[in-house]
């Protein structure tokens, strides 16, 4: 009986050594030096963890003989935000748009003139495309087309999703736009909660973050349109899965933010190594490597930069009124978006 | 009523008393067994040979690429850690415990006993939130362990809490049947014979107990390894730092990586292979020992 | 069996005793009274009206509504197949049945996030059974039969593992006896086998429905996100989460709360119960 006792201690011994020794290894390494933690949204993941952080390593070492480590976390950039609004320490954060910076300035987690620099707070540019299947079977080039019977689109979930923000702003932009104009200045906002009706009711499954979306679309072969950030698109090319995708002629212009988390930094003492990270992001260096990855530069005119085609009609946030007013118009609680939203199904 | 009826039920009678049910009838017996085996396979073996099948198509070096990964070593570090610390924790807990409710009468023991199993009802993401409720940093205890500059939620404490809570039952629910099989005569014996607690709980208590405490211990490792629901809720996910094994795989599928999601589930469902036939040991010998 | 449960009499509880007890019960209290207390404190503080408006969502009452179907419609398929394959388990002898019932506690030792994958894998739109499966129309990723399907899976051992024991110490003394006087095996199976399993049955049919209620890992890769279409109470909860919207999350835990706790108690009850009648 007692050999069988310790055969057994035995037993969970070996594995108690077994996994002390797994831990062990994992176990980063120092604790000295400077840490970076990254809050960012979920699509720029590779551009970062595969160039830019590296890039801004050596620029950090050269520039001042210390190494930096970096801990990141890619998420949904409303999930992202929410978790930095209510206590993930995340020293800079990268944001979607600037409707979830402003959660963070609510919250007391980033300083109210964030977006008082020589960009604006933005970092990288982008356009809203929609990608579609080989050879185009479903004949989609505009938005109206999303709205065609038996046309699955794929975006992901506004709640969460910053990229669902901008897919959903660039189709209520485009109508309410076009019929601003055609009205002499006047919208038909009827005749724009329509066309977002009618796509929303193709919508074959709203993922938790554009990255998510993507991959549903690319990897699981689900739906015949996805709507998404053209640097999505450009991203699989570059990785050999080449995604094809048209870009509506009036098309909204995506401002992606960036900054410094203060309450972050101060705990963390940090602040040098964090404000330095933000200005690499815009700085040539940066743009050239975001470029390369599919975002549009900040600085279109820069001759140092990467040149992307234009859309026709190129439209902004500011043009639709702001984030606030969009905000309000589209997703408040008697927003367009939100009453589709909750009829549906009924 | 009848002894007529006897005897017409005779002829298919005999099959009847040697096997004696409806399914005894060749016809219905194979078909019985074809609908079970066919179902299990369906249900259980298609689905995995599909992972296993999905995860070598593209050849063992994609597989071999994403083990070799810095993110992939640290997720299943993460998850070894935190299963270690469970394991300690409420192994020592549940024996404890179930000393307690076998060898002790107190007031309200049947609602303590209750309350173990609790972890067993709540959903995953319940306990998450619950957790980030109390130890969020405007939570209950959380925003006084802020101040001291000690984070819990979005941080490995939180997702060590997590795990503890979820499988807190399974060592008190494995031993307990066994101590009450066993009894306290030996106990009583060891007593007498003059033997302190601490040396009967190691030479007669605990040897009792083994294999019923190996057995739950093998579900609780299991558990803590597999947890995902609670954990993901409660981590910020940082690459390398908060990212257990189980919150790789979801972040490799809902990304562009899914070979890593295929490595790393194809060896957690090796492990969890490799865990089944420990349990099934384990169970033998409880059996065993029980009989004996 | 109750003087095996109260050994020492009550009188001479010693220090160390009540240190162990203090102790463990403060652990238990800790770990699981507190954090349920925590949750259904602050999802009310802010007034019944707000609770009953966040339970009453729309989108949160389909969520259960789904949740409690999925989870039935599991539990009525698997008390069939889980007795059936109980049955095959215990009374016939056939090749491999050794690693069959070795393998049935499979799904108790694989991660559901794996499960979900496997399942993905096996019926997403692009694997070869999804597109068998999508030219007759039928989809199963990311619809309502997926989650039946993940249910399924994760809750597969629960009724054979009741059943089981169960049938092996069945007396087949009944069983014959009712043969013999001429009840056909129909009869035998609906009057004498079943209603001694009848208990065991229940039994498994609770944990796995109290098992679905909750089930979160496997259901998330196959549902995902259609609010009002394939959102299952859990995955309502944790968006509502990533969302930012606390008072509804809580909330609605809250009432899965009670929901699983109603399931855990009642079964409970049932099983002392049975326990009773049984011993006398």
């Amino acid at each position: 009986m007692k050999t069988r006792v310790q055969g057994l201690a035995f037993f969970f011994l070996a594995l108690g050594v077994g996994l002390v020794a797994g831990c062990g290894g994992s176990s980063g390494p120092d604790a000295s030096g400077d840490v970076i933690k990254l809050g960012a949204y979920s699509v720029v993941r590779e551009a970062f963890h595969d160039a830019l952080i590296p890039a801004f390593q050596e620029h950090w070492k050269q520039k001042t003989g210390r190494v930096v480590r970096f801990e990141e976390s890619y998420n949904a950039s409303g999930a992202q935000a929410r978790a930095i609004a209510s206590g993930f320490d995340a020293d800079v954060a990268i944001l979607s748009h600037t409707g979830d910076m402003n959660q963070l300035v609510e919250a007391k987690r980033v300083s109210p003139d964030w977006a008082k620099n020589p960009t604006g707070g933005i970092v990288t540019h982008s356009v809203v495309v929609i990608g579609h299947r080989e050879g185009n079977p479903k004949a989609i080039a505009d938005w109206s087309d999303l709205a065609k019977p038996g046309v699955g689109v794929l975006y992901p979930d506004p709640k969460t999703s910053g990229g669902a923000r901008w897919n959903i702003n660039a189709i209520y932009g485009s109508a309410y736009l076009a019929s601003k104009a055609a009205g002499g200045g006047t919208p038909d906002l009827a005749a724009v909660a329509d066309l977002l009706k009618r796509v929303q009711a193709n919508v074959v499954n709203m993922d938790a973050s554009g990255r998510q979306s993507m991959s549903s679309f690319s990897e699981r072969g689900i739906g015949d349109a996805v709507v998404t950030y053209e640097n999505e698109i450009l991203l699989r090319k570059r990785e050999g899965k080449p995604i094809e995708y048209v870009v509506p002629e009036a098309t909204l212009l995506i401002e992606s933010p960036a900054a410094v988390v203060d309450s972050s930094v101060e705990k963390h003492k940090n602040r040098e190594v964090a404000t330095e990270f933000l200005a690499f992001l815009t700085s040539v260096e940066g743009q050239k490597i975001l470029a390369s990855y599919g975002f549009r530069p900040v600085d279109q005119t820069s001759p140092l930069l990467p040149e992307f085609p234009k859309p026709a009609k190129l439209f902004t946030m500011a043009d639709l009124g702001g984030w606030d007013e969009v905000q309000t118009a589209v997703y408040g609680p008697k927003g367009l978006w939100t009453s589709i939203f909750s009829d549906q199904g009924k | 009523m009848a002894s007529d009826h006897d005897q017409t039920g005779e002829a298919d009678g005999i099959n009847r008393l040697s096997a004696s049910k409806w399914a005894s009838l060749p016809i219905g017996r194979w078909l019985l067994m074809t609908v079970v085996i066919g179902w299990f396979a369906l249900l259980i073996l298609v689905p995995t040979i599909a992972l296993a099948r999905q995860a070598f198509a593209g050849g063992l070096a994609p597989l071999g690429r994403a083990m070799a990964s810095e993110e992939f070593r640290q997720a299943f570090g993460m998850t070894l850690g935190i299963t270690l610390v469970a394991v300690v924790v409420n192994t020592i807990f549940g024996v404890c415990f179930a000393l307690v409710l076998v060898r002790q009468r107190f007031w309200g023991k049947t609602l303590a006993d209750g309350l173990v199993d609790l972890p067993f009802a709540i959903s995953p993401v319940v306990t998450g939130l619950m957790l980030v409720v109390l130890y969020g940093p405007d939570g209950w205890i959380g925003r006084h362990l802020e101040t001291g500059g000690f984070r819990v939620v979005y941080a490995l404490p939180g997702m060590i809490l997590a795990t503890l809570f979820v499988t807190l039952p399974f060592v008190v629910r494995g031993v307990v049947p066994v101590l009450q099989e066993f009894g306290v005569d030996q106990v009583e014996a060891a007593y007498i014979l003059g033997a302190g607690r601490w040396v009967t709980f190691w030479r007669v208590t605990l040897p009792s107990i083994r294999w019923g405490l190996a057995y739950s211990m093998l579900l609780l490792i299991a558990r803590s390894l597999g947890e995902f629901g609670a954990v993901m809720v409660v981590s910020g996910n940082l690459l390398g730092h908060t990212q257990t094994a189980t919150l790789y795989v979801h972040d490799g599928i809902e990304g562009f990586r899914p070979e890593g999601a295929y490595a790393a589930s194809l060896i957690l469902a090796a492990v969890s292979f490799f865990m089944l036939i420990g349990m099934e040991t384990f169970r033998k010998r409880l059996k065993a020992s029980k009989q004996s | 069996m109750a003087s095996v449960e109260t050994t020492r009499s009550g009188g001479d509880t010693g220090l160390p005793d009540l240190v162990l007890r203090g102790m463990t019960l403060g652990y238990l209290g800790w770990m699981v009274v507190l954090p349920i207390i925590a949750l259904g404190f602050q999802s009310l503080v802010a007034g019944p009206q707000a609770f009953l408006d966040a339970v009453l969502d729309p989108q949160a009452v389909h969520a259960l509504k789904l949740t409690v179907v999925t989870a039935l419609v599991m539990v009525v398929i698997n008390v069939v197949m889980g007795t059936a394959t109980a049955w095959v388990l215990v009374r016939y002898e056939f090749p491999g049945k050794k690693v069959m019932n070795a393998l049935i506690d499979l799904p108790f030792a694989v991660p559901t996030v794996v499960t979900g994958l496997m399942l993905v894998l096996l019926y997403g739109p692009s694997s070869v059974l999804g597109t068998i499966l999508g030219t007759y129309g039928f989809s199963v990723i990311y619809s309502q039969p997926g989650i039946v399907l993940a249910l399924l899976f994760v809750s597969y051992p629960f009724v054979i593992r009741s059943v089981q024991p169960v049938l092996l110490e069945l007396d087949r003394a009944e069983e014959e006896a009712a043969a013999t006087m001429g009840a056909s095996g129909w009869l035998t199976f609906w009057r004498v086998t079943l209603p001694t399993l009848a208990p065991a049955i229940f039994t498994g049919a609770a944990l796995s429905f109290g098992r679905a209620l909750g089930e979160f890992g496997s259901v998330i890769l196959v549902a995902g996100n259609q609010p009002m279409k394939t959102k299952t109470t859990p995955l309502y909860v944790f968006g509502e989460i990533e969302s930012g919207n606390k008072q509804g999350a809580m909330a609605v835990s809250l009432v899965l709360l009670a929901l699983s706790l109603g399931v855990l108690i009642s079964l409970n009850l049932y099983q002392r119960r049975w326990s009773l009648e049984d011993g006398k």
